[in-house]
């Protein structure tokens, strides 16, 4: 599999929900493994569609196509130092935000199945209990 | 117990974009009916594609359910993907409901 492209950052500033998202993303677009407009696509679909990226109580899942600037695996995290909300009638407010892209329609399926696993665990209440960056970034990195 | 003999129950999972929640709801969703003994071939796809599918369950959140109740006889809304225990709820009673699980 290919090697996943991981960062976390922690006490992030976001005025509202999609400062949240560009803000998980904002790593990834400046490692170069997301285009600067995939975070743009993920709140266009959520504009679209509804807060689909809230998966539950406090936690969302930024994701995209692979054709929407996806080009490398990778997976991040924010922590917000406020919540913000989605819009989600259930699971606002939100202080995780994760984002994730995949360049195909395969290489994630390994690393989304482990994040899912990690997030039954409590990767979530981690990150938000992680004191720096580098505890956060650990603490995701186990995910790969 | 199946929907007819012989017949695993077709389960499809559904997204708005077809790469990540839907993936998620898929593994649980295979979690939950393993957990209930139910034979199952899952499968997740996007909100669009899942228009022209049909399956026995459709799984999605809340807001793609109203859009999927031409895919399936049985359509459930999920709000939190990290809640294993309340989808294997959900699928219990709809596959009760349904007679499909004795």
């Amino acid at each position: 599999m290919t090697e996943p492209v991981i960062d976390a950052i922690v006490d992030v500033r976001a005025d509202d929900w999609r400062g949240a998202v560009h803000a998980a993303c904002a790593p990834l677009v400046g490692v170069g493994a997301l285009e600067p407009r995939y975070p743009e696509r993920c709140i266009a679909i959520a504009e679209d569609h509804g807060p689909y990226m809230v998966l539950a109580p406090g936690i969302a899942l930024a994701h995209a196509r692979p054709e929407d600037g996806a080009l490398r695996l990778c997976l991040a995290a924010a922590v917000l130092a406020a919540p913000v909300e989605f819009g989600h009638d259930q699971n606002d407010p939100v202080d995780v935000v994760l984002a994730f892209a995949s360049p195909d329609d395969a290489a994630h399926l390994v690393l989304l199945r482990n994040l899912a696993e990690h997030l039954l665990a409590g990767l979530a209440d981690q990150l938000r209990l992680a004191p720096d960056r580098a505890t956060a970034v650990r603490a995701l990195s186990a995910v790969r | 117990m199946s929907p007819a003999p012989n017949r695993p129950l077709t389960v499809l999972t559904v997204c708005g974009v077809g790469m990540g929640s839907s993936l998620i709801l898929k593994m649980n969703a295979e979690k939950a009916l393993a957990s209930l003994g139910v034979e199952a071939k899952v499968e997740h796809t996007d909100v669009s594609s899942a228009r022209g599918m049909k399956a026995d369950v459709a799984i999605a959140q809340g807001l793609h359910a109203d859009d999927l109740g031409s895919v399936a006889p049985v359509v459930l809304a999920i709000s939190n993907f990290m809640d294993v225990e309340g989808l294997r709820r959900q699928l219990e009673e709809a596959l009760r409901e349904q007679g499909w699980l004795s």
